[in-house]
């Protein structure tokens, strides 16, 4: 579906993107990870046409992207803003129109997405008078009227409440299951681990990993168990005794509790299960993957090590 | 295009629908009849008391002008040809206040001239114009027709009284046309300042408020800029016509009801009964006569609206430049000020032209894209010679050559700098923002 193709841009002597290369495919969600400055931003950019790599090239459906595509794509920057002015209908009927839609169809969009939504008594409220959740639903809204197949979201969830996020995600998840294509540039980790299928961490200007997040997470897990019991903790401890190490223990309450271990020797997670059956009530046990913030926060802290070295 | 015109739309649906439009639309033009009523009524007041020669040398006025007294003129007669140079410089001369010549020509040309040292009041004007007329009228009546005065006023042709500045008898210093003009010239200065500073503004809070960006993923940014220009542009348009449409009914309003003009035949009626100086609505204005009787306005507005135009883009893309640039809403003002400046010149080119219509400075002004809006209004109502029409074409082709030379320029300025933030502007960011392509 997409193509990035080696894709360099400097601002006078700073780089913002060295050779940057991604393939999206189509109906995937697919997060764009990085800290502040990385060039998350530049590089969403290039791919709506606002800015023009230095060198490479950005392919849509085979395509060298040029300003014909732009009616594929829907755009939600971070930093939004609406013409506060204007009626919610104006204001999507505007943007509506710029990709491409007739007044008609605009219209059309506008009253599907505001029923889905169950807020057609805004429709012509001005943009001044929502709140500001009310004002991200518009520019979601916004961004998704013209019925594009790929989305480019900057941190879409950022301003609503767990609510709303679940509904934004929700919708996210039926428009892969559309068939759309969807960019996510986002910090809230969570949201990656339970909705991208794949994603790539940016930094410094350059992509420095890049894969399913599944496979993310099983390549960099330290072989840690973690075991959630009812019982007592000296017990525990004792059970475990030389063949296993406890990293950390979370107190439920009512003598419940949350023990991360690490294995000691040739030792299995069946061998684990076995020593505390009958000492403790076990209630689940599990495998310890690393969060995507676990390994955002390790690959930049390495890369910044490397830097400084 | 269509992104263009689609942005330019909402241009126009925000300035219009702005209260700041609707008390503009408003409030401008009845300023405007305000003060033109002002200047009617009380346009030129002067010296309160003449003394006036009459010089006339082949006595067809017998001596006499009025049966008694007035308490604002004192005739003298003088039976000779007396020269104006005579009459501005000799000693004998010079406790009169203003000479009548009326030559063996009155008669059939109907023209007398009045050669002043001060400016007259309008009053003073009406005053000696009505009582020169009516002597004239009934020496004529005399001696050319057996009518009675009332008839004889029924069919008359008025009197041409040409007042002469004894000082500056070809009037090059106060040609009313030419102020005229100047009036025109002003009102595109205050549209392009108004509108172009709406365009700095709009793109600064587009810019404060990022919706650029969500606008830029859909439209380039020159379409972005030229519909914003356009729109505005266009919004100004429909204000000026709303102030033409204000104030060419007012001014009808005011010819029909306020003043009448005294050289219509029709309304010439009304001075037989009474003494129909002394009423306001008689009396002649040279103001009036300007707005109503030499000034073409078909032609004005034509070449008011190409100026305008050119003006506008000019300017705007000034201020669509600084307007993308500007790190936040408030930088950017200490850009302003040059360019509210460089406006300003045009005013003060436009009161030089007025002044020294034929120096080289002034065709300068005349070419020069800063200046020439104004300055070629002023010398369109003082008048181009024979031969002398291509320059304004010329003026008007520079000027708009030289505004897409700017909007090239803005538009390089604007594609690289609209999406920079935080940054404070400094000149040598505009310089980095044009060279970058």
């Amino acid at each position: 579906m997409l193509e990035i193709q080696h894709i360099s841009k400097s601002f006078g002597r700073k780089p913002a993107l060295s050779d940057v290369s991604l393939e999206i495919s189509e109906g995937e969600i697919f997060g764009l990870l990085g800290p502040n400055g990385a060039g998350k931003t530049t590089l969403i950019r290039v791919v709506n046409k606002i800015l023009e790599p230095d060198s490479g090239v950005v392919r849509l459906n085979g395509e060298i992207l040029t300003e014909r595509h732009l009616a594929q794509i829907g755009y939600l920057p971070e930093e939004r803003g609406l013409y506060r002015s204007m009626t919610v209908e104006a204001h999507a009927l505007l943007l509506g129109q710029l990709r491409g839609l007739s007044n008609k169809q605009s219209q059309i969009q506008l009253d599907l997405w505001l029923e889905k939504f169950q807020i057609t008594d805004w429709k012509k409220k001005r943009i001044e008078e929502l709140s500001k959740g009310m004002a991200q639903k518009v520019q979601f809204i916004c961004t998704v009227l013209h019925d594009p197949k790929l989305l480019i979201l900057d941190e879409p969830l950022s301003g609503f409440d767990p609510v709303n996020i679940e509904l934004i995600l929700q919708e996210l998840r039926e428009m892969k299951h559309d068939g759309k294509t969807i960019i996510l540039s986002t910090h809230n980790m969570k949201s990656v681990e339970e909705i991208c299928d794949r994603a790539a961490l940016i930094h410094q200007s350059k992509k420095i990993l890049e894969g399913k997040v599944a496979d993310l997470q099983q390549e960099r897990k330290k072989g840690d168990y973690a075991v959630r019991f009812r019982g007592n903790m000296i017990a525990f401890v004792n059970a475990l005794w030389t063949g296993f190490e406890l990293v950390e223990k979370e107190i439920l309450g009512d003598d419940r509790f949350i023990a991360k271990l690490k294995m000691r020797g040739e030792n299995s997670f069946e061998d684990l299960l076995r020593v505390l059956i009958g000492q403790v009530q076990i209630e689940a046990a599990w495998e310890v993957l690393p969060s995507m913030q676990d390994i955002f926060i390790e690959m930049v802290t390495a890369e910044k090590e490397v830097t400084h070295a | 295009m269509r992104n263009s015109w689609l942005l330019a739309k909402r241009e126009i649906r925000e300035r219009i629908g702005s209260r700041s439009f609707l008390f503009m639309s408003i409030f401008g033009p009845l300023v405007i009849l305000l003060l033109g009523y002002l200047l009617f009524t009380y346009g030129g007041e002067g010296k309160q008391h003449w003394k006036v020669l009459i010089a006339d040398p082949t006595g067809i006025m017998d001596n006499k002008i009025l049966a008694k007294e007035d308490g604002m003129l004192t005739y003298a007669f003088a039976d000779s040809y007396i020269e104006m140079e005579e009459f501005r410089d000799a000693q004998q001369f010079k406790s009169f206040d203003a000479m009548v010549e009326i030559n063996e020509k009155v008669l059939s040309n109907k023209t007398a001239f009045v050669f002043f040292r001060q400016k007259p009041s309008v009053r003073m004007q009406t005053h000696l114009q009505f009582q020169v007329e009516r002597r004239i009228e009934e020496v004529m009546i005399k001696r050319f027709t057996k009518l009675s005065v009332r008839d004889f006023r029924k069919i008359k042709q008025p009197l041409n009284v040409a007042f002469r500045n004894v000082y500056d008898p070809m009037d090059e210093a106060s040609d009313m046309r030419a102020w005229a003009g100047f009036f025109f010239g002003c009102i595109i200065f205050v549209f392009i300042f108004l509108f172009g500073m709406t365009v700095l503004r709009s793109i600064a809070t587009e810019k404060t408020n990022r919706i650029v960006e969500v606008l830029l993923a859909s439209v380039n940014p020159r379409q972005l800029l030229s519909g914003k220009i356009i729109g505005i542009g266009l919004s100004a348009f429909i204000q000026f016509a709303i102030w033409i449409g204000v104030i060419g009914v007012g001014m009808f309003v005011m010819r029909l009801y306020v003043f009448p003009d005294l050289f219509d035949a029709s309304n010439f009626e009304l001075l037989q009964n009474g003494d129909g100086v002394q009423s306001s609505i008689m009396e002649y204005n040279e103001y009036l006569n300007l707005v109503f009787e030499r000034l073409q306005f078909g032609n004005l507005l034509f070449f008011f609206s190409l100026f305008f135009v050119g003006g506008y883009l000019f300017y705007a893309a000034f201020f669509s430049a600084i307007g993308a640039s500007s790190g936040s809403e408030s930088d950017g003002q200490q850009f302003v000020i040059p360019i509210i400046l460089l406006l300003g010149s045009s005013v003060l080119a436009g009161y030089y032209t007025i002044l020294n219509p034929e120096s080289q400075l002034a065709g300068w002004f005349h070419y020069l894209p800063f200046t020439s809006p104004v300055t070629v209004m002023v010398r369109l109502t003082q008048g181009y010679g024979p031969g002398e029409g291509y320059q304004i074409w010329l003026a008007l082709f520079i000027l708009l050559s030289s505004s897409f030379a700017m909007l090239f320029v803005a538009g390089r300025i604007y594609k690289n700098g609209i999406l920079q933030f935080g940054h404070r502007l400094r000149l040598s960011l505009l310089f980095k923002w044009f060279k970058r392509s």
